[in-house]
């Protein structure tokens, strides 16, 4: 009934099969043999960075103010006085929604309510409802949002080693904005927004769990056409310009710090980047997870030491994060001892560029990866996620799996090597005392 | 014997095994036994520091293995657990399931000692890092709050106690000391299996489990023998305000409840009543407190599996205190009035049915779901479905009959010292 890509891992046991429907919607239904659950995401290539561009309505481009995105999510995600959250709920069906640097989804899980929750779902999304006294009211509820990431210790942490890292770049702001800048965002801007971005060529939707393919896309399609009076008809696409500078890799300041009313402080180092693309992207997350094991874990020498002193209780993360618009690596961990550590970490990552790869250690950790790979294969958030990075980035949705069996001792050493102090910015949350 | 929960379901990849030691404590064995888990999941003879165990679990192709401690009401848990692939999915169709048998085993009934006891260096290291949790807990505001209140609603029981224990007590413990303790644990509590997964072409697991474990499991405490009485409680009939100064953005109001006279068949109606009240986004807390009048991103209310408490939490602006806790007050208010519509009634059912079909779907959620059963209802024998129908049989007239049941006496505020 529909011309399908196929796309599927051996290793998952799972098979994903993409259709582009007329109106340019691209539906991503992921089949997992003997689940019950099933998931439905509606999502848009649309987050908090993107906030210069061209209004589709008049052609003119325009400036929104900070966590204009996430308050849309907030706002779409509700019909004539009722919460869409409270909609799905009424059917015994969970949801949410979730804004991102650079997309935006919301969905669904159910076990027995598949097909209304894709008629729910569509109808949200395609019929926003923005009044002025509805967007007042979410200021509020915003607001506390706000002053609950505020009062996290991690949160802050994190976004401040992003704000040390990034001289202009949006990256650099909250998702949600703060309680000032979203004071300035009303119904008007909310369609800007909402017209510009949640096209069909910009959206995705993605289905997980064991369904019939094909009555899951003609459900989806049948819906999208109730509301699109020009669905299949060719209509032009106009062609969205949105302005995102990519940073050089020079950092916006050294170092960060602030005090909070807490037990245990947090330090976050963040190496700066230079941006890669598509495949690129994923080798480099495959190689900082082997990293991640290979030098920070729990076999490790430096985690057994710091451990015995009383620095850490739990390993430093090391996580690579990027997209077309920014690359860098963030090691995080808390510590009683903050300076001591950062002082360590830095010892630590010189010595590890010097120092030969430990070869038995390197089959070590690839042996434990493919565990981990077999056993991720049970947890449905993990195939979602992995469809959308594919999406997002423009690969193949099981190229990872493919790439993080591909890594050498070689691409550890080259990437070891752009770790660069002068490139590294370092953030610090400290105890008020 | 070996009391064991067993499930099997092909679409999974692994194996979850967990080995449960469940017992009653007083103050002092609290303490020590978060001193313990911490000790034990560390070394082992064989395995003697934590790099040693996870060099050898990675070679077993990623096995996870953790030491848990968590309260099942007033009796203490210490898990040891892990989860390994099953052989299908490995290279060589490899099977690990005995190696990750022996290496259970060792953790356990084979610790490494110096001096016939635990190694005192070992031991004072875990002592900080048990602290630290302790300490730890105020970083997380919300968190923190349900904690407090969960403490101030049952200062006398077990299940009051901090999951890791009390400063001076922990500091007080000897390599000695834990050890004994050690042999207490393993000698007087109750061991349960937990065993879930895939286990197709795995009929022999469970015997390899008997003859490895049950030399030890002689004369041990049965699950049933150590159900509790839930203590008397003496209704307050009054509300107890209390107040925590913390340096914050956001406050956090907090309500504490208990259910007077409570029975095991209140259980269903219960989760309906906590359901209806403020476990959903219809729900009437997130209806009125959060979509109506924007006081607040989180409130929710929690009822406890096993203790008859319930507690709301929320977090709001310190101003908004006194309108907040009257608006909350004023929905239990409703619901022991009978307030609620059909809507209300019938998805908080539906939401609960599809929570408990979920579970289906995670085999650590299945077998998790019989050792609780076991306490919260004193029988072996309910199964997923049992629930589920239970669950629809509530009547509008229970949740009305429980909602009057439903007394609150704490309401605690963390907050910051700003504007009061």
């Amino acid at each position: 009934m529909y011309d399908y890509q196929i796309q599927k891992s051996e290793e998952l046991g799972e098979t994903t099969y993409i259709t582009t429907l007329k109106n340019g919607l691209t539906v991503y239904v992921c089949k997992k043999e003997g689940y019950k659950k099933k998931m439905g995401l509606f999502g848009t290539k649309y987050g908090s960075i993107i906030n210069d561009f061209v209004d589709i309505s008049t052609g003119k481009r325009i400036q929104v103010p900070d966590g204009i995105a996430h308050f849309l999510e907030h706002k779409l995600f509700e019909k004539e006085g009722e919460n869409a959250l409270d909609m799905f709920s009424k059917m015994g069906v969970s949801s949410n929604a979730y804004t991102t640097f650079d997309h935006t989804v919301y969905f669904f899980e159910t076990i027995e309510k598949f097909e209304e929750s894709i008629d729910m779902l569509v109808k949200l999304i395609k019929e926003p409802y923005f009044t002025k006294e509805n967007v007042e009211k979410e200021q509020g509820i915003i607001g506390q949002e706000i002053s609950m990431y505020d009062d996290d210790p991690g949160f802050v942490v994190y976004f401040n080693a992003l704000r040390a890292m990034y001289k202009k770049h949006p990256i650099r702001i909250d998702i949600a904005g703060t309680i000032e800048t979203i004071s300035h965002i009303d119904k008007d801007l909310l369609y800007t927004c909402y017209h510009t971005f949640y096209s069909p060529q910009n959206m995705f939707f993605i289905v997980v769990g064991d369904v019939d393919v094909d009555e899951t896309v003609k459900r989806i399609e049948q819906n999208i056409c109730k509301y699109e009076e020009n669905y299949g008809k060719n209509e032009t696409i106009s062609k969205i310009e949105k302005f995102l500078e990519i940073e050089d890799r020079e950092i916006a300041q050294k170092e960060i710090s602030k005090a909070m009313d807490i037990y245990m402080p947090q330090i976050c180092l963040g190496y700066k980047l230079d941006v890669v693309t598509k495949q690129e992207i994923l080798r480099r997350e495959a190689i900082c997870s082997m990293i991640s094991d290979m030098y920070f874990s729990k076999l490790t020498k430096f985690y057994e030491e710091e451990y015995e002193k009383g620095m850490i209780t739990e390993p430093v993360s090391f996580d690579y994060e990027g997209s077309q618009y920014f690359s860098h690596v963030i090691l995080s961990s808390v510590t009683k001892k903050v300076n001591e550590l950062k002082d360590d970490l830095l010892k630590y990552i010189h010595k590890i560029k010097n120092e030969p790869i430990d070869s038995t250690l390197f089959e070590l950790i690839k042996k434990k990866k493919l565990g981990s790979i077999v056993m991720s294969a049970e947890n449905l958030n993990i195939s979602y996620r992995r469809i959308i990075e594919a999406i997002l980035e423009n690969v193949d949705i099981y190229d990872d799996i493919a790439i993080l069996k591909s890594i050498t001792e070689k691409d550890i050493r080259e990437f070891l090597n752009l770790l660069d102090d002068h490139y590294m910015a370092i953030s610090i949350v400290t105890n008020k005392q | 014997m070996l009391n064991i929960y067993k499930i099997n379901d092909s679409k999974f990849k692994s194996i979850y095994l967990s080995c449960n030691f469940i017992m009653p404590v007083n103050r002092n064995q609290n303490s020590e036994n978060a001193l313990l888990g911490s000790v034990l999941g560390k070394a082992c003879k064989q395995y003697p520091t934590q790099a040693e165990i996870e060099k050898y679990l990675y070679g077993l192709y990623g096995t996870d293995f953790n030491v848990n401690i968590e309260k099942l009401g007033d009796l203490y848990n210490i898990e040891f657990k892990v989860q390994f692939v099953h052989k299908d999915f490995l290279p060589d169709k490899q099977d690990v399931s005995d190696k990750v048998i022996e290496f259970l085993y060792q953790v356990i009934y084979d610790p490494y000692l110096v001096n016939g006891v635990f190694d005192s260096t070992i031991v004072e290291r875990e002592k900080k890092v048990i602290l630290n949790k302790i300490m730890e807990r105020k970083d997380d505001k919300l968190r923190y709050s349900v904690q407090r209140m969960e403490q101030l609603l049952c200062p006398n029981e077990a299940f009051g106690m901090d999951l890791y224990g009390e400063e001076e007590i922990i500091n007080a413990i000897t390599p000695e000391r834990l050890y004994q303790r050690y042999l207490e644990v393993i000698q007087g509590s109750c061991v349960t299996f937990l065993l879930s997964g895939n286990l197709e072409k795995y009929e022999d697991l469970e015997d390899k489990l008997k003859k490895k474990f049950e030399p030890k499991l002689e004369n041990h405490l049965k699950l049933d023998e150590m159900i509790y009485d839930d203590v008397k409680r003496e209704m307050k009939n009054k509300i107890e305000e209390e107040k925590e100064i913390q340096d914050t953005v956001q406050s956090v109001l907090s309500i504490g409840a208990v259910i007077e006279n409570y029975q095991v068949q209140d259980y269903y109606a219960l989760n309906v009543y906590n359901t209806i009240l403020g476990g959903t986004p219809s729900s009437k807390l997130f209806q009125n407190v959060r979509e109506k009048e924007s006081l607040a991103y989180t409130v929710r209310s929690r009822y406890y599996r096993f203790k008859p408490i319930l507690i709301i939490f929320s977090g709001i602006m310190q101003e908004n205190y006194e309108k907040a806790k009257d608006l909350i007050l004023e929905q239990m208010q409703d619901m022991k009035k009978g307030n609620i519509s059909h809507i209300e009634f019938s998805s908080a059912k539906e939401s609960l049915v599809a929570d408990l079909l979920e579970w289906n779907d995670s085999k650590i959620a299945l077998a998790k779901m019989q050792l609780s059963n076991v306490l919260a209802f004193q029988s072996e024998e309910v199964t997923l479905d049992q629930m589920i129908e239970q669950i629809k049989k509530v009547t509008l007239e229970d949740v009305i009959r429980v909602a009057n049941k439903v007394q609150v006496e704490k309401v605690f505020l963390l907050g910051g010292n700003e504007n009061v």
